[in-house]
């Protein structure tokens, strides 16, 4: 079974930006960690004692105030100090540069300063505390698919199609969108929490022009809906995957996609699809 | 009134402003010797008289004065504060030599949330983002030698704003200038703490009665202080996109204004002296049309719902401070250009006053070259490029007028929505808007991580062995040194009086009465922030996030 990681994200001393604690919380949840976040103006001891209390394997520090070299290092020592130094410790915020070997050298095991992606952040933690607990990182499989966004069917007419979905099915037609990216035109007919999704190709250069003249109209490819799309392509990439997008490209209903390979998915082309949390509702 | 009439009485008013107020130039004109006129657009027959106004006129789209910065330039004020307060010191008057106009002071969290330097919370913060003030002995060194009658200073502060007033009120006092020559700001908007920034002390009830006391006070001691300035710049640093800003902004305005009329005061008393704070963020046409419509919308909003007559209490006078979010790390230098453009958006979106950022604030607290830099791009700007030579250059632009109006129709829809929570006192409680900036801050650290969103240098343009500028340090000794003033002090102070003092604080907090007094009184014996806000603590509670 997959280790979850649990993350303590702190705010130590009185500083009230918590823009990137926030957003790293949500980042690492998103990326699969069980993330606690202490909330504002946390003493040194109110984090060591919270991080023993909820058992967590990794601590995030963030300060934007300047008071890093006296926090972080008193978190250090607590720890310490309470047998717990196992756990990573790994710092951000407005950190000038040259404060960050005598950090380290306090045991502060990384320091993410402005503009270090989200991801490089949950990765870091992720290898260091498998390195910690000797799990080799190979052994971690992929975050599963939440749940199937949509399945696409590649039509020639959607003039002559949808009546079929429309009034035999009884099905509704939420939207039909051109999705300049694919050069395709798209319906959407809502079934259950999923969606049917017919393509019609705009121009005889389209993937879904190309998949009629080889196949036939049918079923294209299904669309697996995942959070944090960049994550999965890159858990998918080191997993030996081969990606037709290796980023993500804007799809219909501005969703973001990334489709896997056929030749990596027994010949099933599946769409990742990550949408916006508002868009959904 | 016909259109041609409306414009001719505003040409005679304004001609006769300007013999007080005199335009910069006799004539101004272009390198082509091109005169530039005043005003364009309003001669033209299909002149939207009732969106735009004209300049100094509701509902003051195109700006809050007639003559805007023809007459004077924006104040170009420069937040700073860091270390001691001698250090501070020095730091003002150099910026006054070079040509600053106003004075912004920076304190340090400990300052801001009422604790002094020797506290246990505040260790390792002492004189860090700005200057440390335990008690009037600070505060005397902080404006030594800076003559309080001929400069106007804002100050930084929210929870204990009304301690740090009275300071400064007594240290004016004994410069020989009395309390109602005193021009300047107190940030004293503690709804934008709780949303976003942070330096919250107490609850929101009494929180709110320390700022309706403010408004009384000053009201009849202070007539030309800006009592509280309305901040949606926090809003944005901490995420929310400029329509969110816009909104939630004018939505703790409203929360104030119904705070005051419930507190007994009479709209056009205090409504006059209410400031605003904004951000000026990267996309420039936005953010240009976002100070068009938040003029616009106070306007209607004072006029049309509270019945304001005096034409001081429409006008949404603000301050504008450039992106601090905006700034990267990497290659600091490009910061100098983000700064630039931003700025221009203020001008363009007629700012009173206006702080820019410098370019290594992504890493530390300005050096005195980078603060240097950036108040330069604001006298460039002001001297060089002829944007202020004419009123609201941008207005008619179908694209900025076109976004102006969506942009106030956004806001109103969420000033609808928040109303429906029972305003914004209420929304804050619930969460509401930190939830909706958390949402958008997220959504844009998605953009720039898969690319969607560039910035240059950062996700795009990098490069490897980026040169480290140097950097300003504090000294790490500062909190040691003040501990000990702190100290010394506590031993030569009258400490009966002290005491006396702040139980006269405490039986007045359990009251009604206004707290401003009491208070003045309180520092004038040196009490520190520390006690002063201990004492309403223990009276008031103190607030712990949602």
């Amino acid at each position: 079974m997959k280790k979850t990681i649990r993350v303590l994200i702190a705010k130590p001393g009185l500083d009230g930006h918590d823009r990137g604690a926030l957003v790293i919380s949500q980042a690492l949840r998103d990326y699969g960690m069980e993330v606690i976040y202490t909330g504002l103006r946390q003493t040194p001891e109110q984090i060591a004692a919270a991080a023993i209390q909820e058992d967590v394997d990794a601590i995030g520090l963030s300060c934007l105030s300047g008071a890093h070299n006296e926090l972080f290092p008193e978190v250090m020592r607590l720890l310490q100090e309470r047998g717990a130094d196992d756990i990573i410790v790994v710092g951000g915020g407005v950190i000038p540069w040259e404060d960050i070997p005598f950090l380290e050298s306090k045991g502060i095991k990384k320091v993410f300063t402005p503009g270090t992606p989200t991801i490089e952040t949950a990765k870091f933690i992720e290898k260091t505390v498998f390195e910690r607990d000797g799990i080799s990182s190979s052994k971690v499989s992929a975050q599963p698919p939440e749940k199937i966004d949509h399945i696409g069917i590649a039509v020639s007419s959607l003039d002559e199609t949808l009546p079929f979905y429309v009034n035999q099915l009884g099905l509704t037609l939420e939207a039909i969108e051109e999705v300049p990216s694919q050069r395709v035109k798209v319906a959407f007919i809502k079934i259950g929490e999923t969606r049917l999704e017919l393509l019609e190709a705009m121009s005889d250069d389209s993937p879904i022009a190309q998949f009629i003249e080889k196949r036939g109209q049918g079923v294209h490819h299904v669309a697996l809906g995942v959070s944090n799309i960049q994550n999965r392509i890159e858990e998918l990439k080191s997993n030996g995957i081969k990606m037709i997008n290796e980023t993500p490209v804007i799809g219909a209903g501005g969703a973001q996609v990334a489709f896997m390979h056929p030749s990596s998915s027994h010949k099933v082309l599946f769409e990742l699809c990550e949408k916006s949390k508002k868009e959904e509702a | 009134m016909d259109k041609q009439q409306r414009l001719k009485n505003w040409q005679e008013k304004t001609e006769q402003s300007m013999n007080r107020f005199p335009e910069r130039k006799e004539r101004f004109h272009t390198s082509s010797d091109i005169e530039i006129k005043r005003l364009y657009g309003a001669e033209d027959e299909n002149y939207p008289f009732d969106t735009l106004g004209l300049p100094g006129e509701y509902p003051y789209t195109r700006g809050s004065q007639s003559t805007m910065y023809r007459a004077r330039f924006w104040t170009m004020r420069q937040y700073a504060g860091f270390g001691s307060a001698e250090e501070t010191n020095k730091r003002f008057r150099y910026l006054l030599e070079q040509g600053q106009t106003g004075l912004s002071v920076a304190f340090d969290l400990p300052t801001q949330i009422g604790y002094d330097s020797d506290h246990s919370m505040a260790r390792g913060e002492v004189g860090k983002v700005g200057v440390a003030i335990d008690s009037l002995e600070d505060m005397e060194a902080l404006l030594k030698d800076i003559p309080l009658d001929k400069v106007s200073t804002s100050m930084t502060i929210n929870a204990p704003a009304s301690v740090l007033l009275a300071m400064y009120i007594a240290v004016a006092q004994k410069q020989g200038v009395e309390a109602d020559q005193l021009s300047g700001t107190i940030q004293n908007d503690i709804l934008k703490e709780y949303i976003a920034r942070g330096t919250y002390i107490f609850p929101p009830k009494p929180s709110m009665r320390l700022i309706t006391d403010i408004f009384a006070y000053c009201q009849s001691h202070v007539p030309k202080w800006n009592t509280i300035s309305i901040s949606g710049y926090h809003i944005r640093e901490a995420g929310a996109n400029a329509a969110q800003e816009l909104a939630f902004t004018i939505a703790n305005g409203l929360a104030y204004v119904d705070a005051a009329l419930e507190a007994g005061l009479k709209i056009d008393d205090f409504a006059p002296r209410l400031a605003f704070f904004f951000n000026a963020h990267n996309q420039f046409f936005e953010e240009a049309a976002k100070f068009r419509a938040a003029r616009r919308m106070w306007a209607k909003l004072m006029k049309e719902r509270y019945g304001a007559k005096n034409q001081k209490s429409w006008q949404l006078r603000f301050h504008t401070q450039t992106g601090g979010s905006t700034l990267t790390a990497q290659q600091p230098d490009n910061n100098i250009v983000r700064v630039t453009t931003q700025a221009l958006s203020a001008i363009l979106g007629g700012t009173q006053s206006l702080h820019t950022n410098s370019r290594d604030e992504a890493l530390a607290l300005p050096t005195e070259e980078s603060a240097r830099i950036a108040l330069r791009t604001q006298q460039i700007l002001a001297h060089e490029t002829g944007v202020a030579d004419t009123v609201d250059p941008l207005a008619g632009s179908y694209y900025v007028e076109s976004l102006t109006d969506e942009l106030e129709s956004k806001a109103n829809e969420y000033l609808n929505k928040i109303e429906q929570m029972g305003g914004a006192v209420s929304a804050v409680e619930q969460g509401y808007m930190q939830r909706e900036i958390h949402h958008t801050s997220y959504e844009t650290q998605k953009k720039i991580e898969n690319g969607q969103e560039i910035i240059v240098g950062m996700n795009k343009f990098t490069i490897d062995n980026e040169h480290q500028p140097e950097l300003l340090r504090v000294d790490p000794e500062l909190g040691e040194k003040q501990k000990e003033k702190l100290k010394a002090l506590k031993f030569t102070r009258d400490q009966d009086r002290v005491s006396a003092q702040l139980e006269m604080l405490r039986s007045a907090a359990k009251g009604q009465d206004n707290l401003m007094p009491v208070i003045l009184e309180c520092v004038k014996s040196y009490c520190t922030v520390g006690e002063i806000c201990g004492v309403l603590r223990e009276e008031f509670g103190e607030y712990t996030g949602v």
